[in-house]
């Protein structure tokens, strides 16, 4: 679950991180009320809320929100607010998020805040090594993302102890990267251990404080953040369910989530119903080399429940997108004959229009092909995944 | 012959009373595994099954010399289960539990450090050693006894890649399903490594995922051995645009964007045989019997 930079800055805060005053906002009114209330005299930056970097380098669709970027600095009270109605209710389209861009719905104010020096704040896992990393880089020159592509090789990782956090040897080696005086150390070490502290309690897979400035009197400042919580530990963060935001995420994927299976949505014509990433990622592979392209997917992986996995189906068959649908599965744990069920459960209730190609391999497989045989519904089995594709490909072409 | 579990692999079942374990774990036993003891906290004493469940881990394998678990426990639980296992050393372990946090992960590979215990997962459908022992949830009606070896990331195509053994007129080995997730407990090297230790298996069958450097680390191995088994590879998930759902953080640890064809590629180098659909395995596989 991604958080909007606000609710990451309020926590970073809680944490004891300092970051510039700011405040939300959802109307022009109120982003020039709460401007005030930041601070009592500009300059002002008016940041559009969505989820996704790269903001400063993101353009609006709308010719009404002007040339501006999603990240505008203002020197008056009446500016803040023609910033704010210019964005709000505008759609931002970013290098990081996709063509279609989202609609800004709030912005955050915040007092503008002078620094010396910006650098790089990141935590991360390392998978390979099953350690939390901390990732430095100075800003002076390029941005992170050029960083990236241009010289990897200059960020500074440091893998962290799970228990303490940063070491007072590697806080050192850190200052002395940042070309920070050695007077810093202190207050960097706090900086760093109160983001690790952040990283750890709140279960997070992502944090970034991008950048990070100094003040001229020496203090580390958030001026961005980013914080991604584990999906899988939200059952132990009650304080982060309030602040998912519903709007960035499809309707379909939400739905599907609720009953624990995965929904993704693509551009293509096919539906298609898997268990397990893997063969998702097959069978779009398939799809695509026999000339198709998939419109969505569901992985009902490790589904028991026949409702749940009838209302799965359903998410796909009533997708308008859908002119064909593919259901793919080698069931282990999940048992052949619940899908055969929801299949019936789901096309009982909302028809089926499309053609269905089936393929069943695994637990209970025979259940499943005899219960859809006497059900007597269209559906084409088949004997392989290639072979599934090939037939789906078939028939969508005869319907035409 | 076969890697990690046989037919003399004792197992205990972690969670044995629940209804998945239970459905699952008289499957195993139907199909010859030794199952000698369940463990469920509170139901000691009880029998389930036909085997004696106990209270704790340790009571488990003093009374029935299991050296492997297979975990049927619930996500949250995974810590402890593994934390009782690993202290009770035992050989090996297979969680399959899905949805388990990440920050779990990073305490359960800290207490496995320095320990003999092997984790197979989470997120996986386990082990099986044809006709000898089911450790996990595969569904046991498609494999049949053979000389491939097939070690996977992902869960489902580890089944697609048993059937491409059986088109190819051969059978497994042993099979491994790795896991799904971030953090997962054996890797791809040391499948690979005792893969070529095993009498019994004479290719080996790698299905790679996007994410980490799992692949990339597996055929580093594989190009420093000196004596090669053949490996056929494939890697899913070629229509993906790269790097999608990846913050930065995810590319700077892996040092730019990782795409599916940096793995194939990196595979290739490594002298891996490697193809584009999973279902033209069997065609590479033929061919790869037919010099052994």
């Amino acid at each position: 679950m991604k958080l909007h930079e606000y609710q990451a800055k309020q926590i970073l805060s809680h944490y004891g991180i300092k970051i510039p005053h700011g405040k939300v906002a959802y109307t022009p009114h109120e982003a020039k009320r709460v401007a005030g209330e930041v601070s009592a005299r500009g300059p002002w930056v008016v940041k559009a809320q969505i989820q996704s970097g790269a903001r400063p380098k993101g353009k609006f669709k709308e010719k009404s929100a002007g040339r501006g970027s999603g990240v505008r600095i203002v020197t008056s009270r009446r500016a803040v607010f023609n910033e704010a109605e210019e964005m709000l209710g505008a759609t931002l389209v970013t290098p990081q998020t996709d063509k279609k861009g989202k609609i800004v719905t709030r912005v955050y104010v915040e007092a503008y805040q002078q620094v010396t020096q910006l650098f790089y704040v990141g935590f991360a896992v390392d998978r390979m090594t099953a350690t939390i990393t901390l990732l430095l880089a100075n800003l002076e020159t390029d941005s992170i993302t050029d960083i990236i592509s241009k010289r990897p090789e200059t960020i500074l990782r440091l893998p962290l102890d799970f228990e303490k956090g940063v070491t007072i040897k590697q806080t050192r080696q850190a200052a002395a990267f940042l070309e920070l005086s050695e007077k810093r150390v202190a207050k960097l070490k706090k900086y760093i251990q109160g983001l690790f502290k952040v990283f750890v309690e709140t279960d997070a897979l992502m944090l970034e404080a991008n950048p990070t400035g100094v003040s001229k009197r020496g203090d580390f400042i958030a001026l961005d953040a980013k914080l991604t919580i584990d999906d899988k530990a939200l059952y132990r963060q009650p304080d982060m369910i309030p602040l998912f935001d519903a709007y960035e995420v499809e309707e379909r994927e939400l739905r599907a989530a609720k009953n624990g299976f995965q929904y993704r949505a693509l551009t293509g014509s096919i539906g298609c119903i898997v268990n397990g990433d893997g063969v998702a990622l097959a069978a779009m592979d398939l799809i695509r080399s026999r000339g198709g392209e998939t419109a969505c997917f569901l992985n009902v992986k490790g589904g028991v429940d026949r409702d749940k996995i009838a209302s799965g189906i359903k998410l796909i068959m009533t997708n308008p997108r859908v002119e064909g649908i593919l259901i793919n599965v080698l069931g282990g744990f999940l048992r052949c004959n619940l899908v055969a069920d929801g299949i019936i459960a789901a096309a009982s209730e909302v028809g089926l229009n499309v053609p269905l190609v089936v393929r069943f391999e695994g637990t209970n497989k025979d259940e499943a092909k005899q219960i859809l045989e006497t059900s007597r519904l269209p559906v084409i089995i088949a004997e392989d995944m290639q072979d599934s594709v090939e037939k789906l490909l078939q028939a969508m072409e005869e319907g035409d | 012959m076969s890697i990690f579990a046989d037919k003399n692999t004792k197992v205990l079942i972690q969670g044995i009373t629940g209804k998945q374990a239970s459905f699952h774990v008289q499957r195993s036993m139907n199909y010859g595994t030794d199952v000698v003891a369940g463990v469920t906290p509170g139901k000691g004493g009880t029998t389930h099954l036909g085997v004696p469940v106990f209270d704790t881990v340790k009571e488990a394998i003093k009374q029935s010399g299991a050296n492997a678990s297979v975990m049927f426990v619930p996500a949250r639980q995974v810590v402890v289960a593994v934390t009782e296992g690993v202290e009770a050393e035992l050989d090996l372990m297979v969680c399959i539990a899905d949805n388990v946090p990440v920050k779990d992960m990073l305490e359960v590979k800290a207490i496995l450090k320095g320990s003999k215990t092997k984790l197979i997962g989470p997120n996986t459908p386990g082990l099986i050693t044809p006709e000898e022992a089911r450790l996990g949830i595969f569904p046991e009606n498609i494999h049949n006894k053979g000389r491939i070896g097939i070690v996977s990331r992902s869960s489902t195509l580890t089944y697609e890649a048993v059937l491409e053994t059986k088109r190819a007129l051969a059978g497994q080995s042993t099979v491994i399903g790795l896991g799904d997730d971030m953090i997962i407990g054996i890797d791809f090297v040391d499948c690979l490594r005792a893969f070529h230790e095993d009498t019994g298996t004479d290719a080996i069958v790698m299905i790679g995922q996007m994410g980490g450097l799992f692949e990339e680390e597996g055929a580093a191995y594989y190009q420093s051995l000196s004596h090669k088994k053949p490996i056929i590879g494939c890697v899913a998930g070629n229509t993906l645009p790269a790097g999608h759902n990846m913050g930065y953080v995810g590319e700077v640890m892996t040092n730019g964007i990782i795409t599916v064809q940096d793995k194939v590629r990196a595979m290739q180098q490594a002298g891996i045989i490697m193809v584009d659909n999973i279902n033209d395995i069997h065609k590479e596989l033929a061919k790869v019997i037919a010099e052994c």
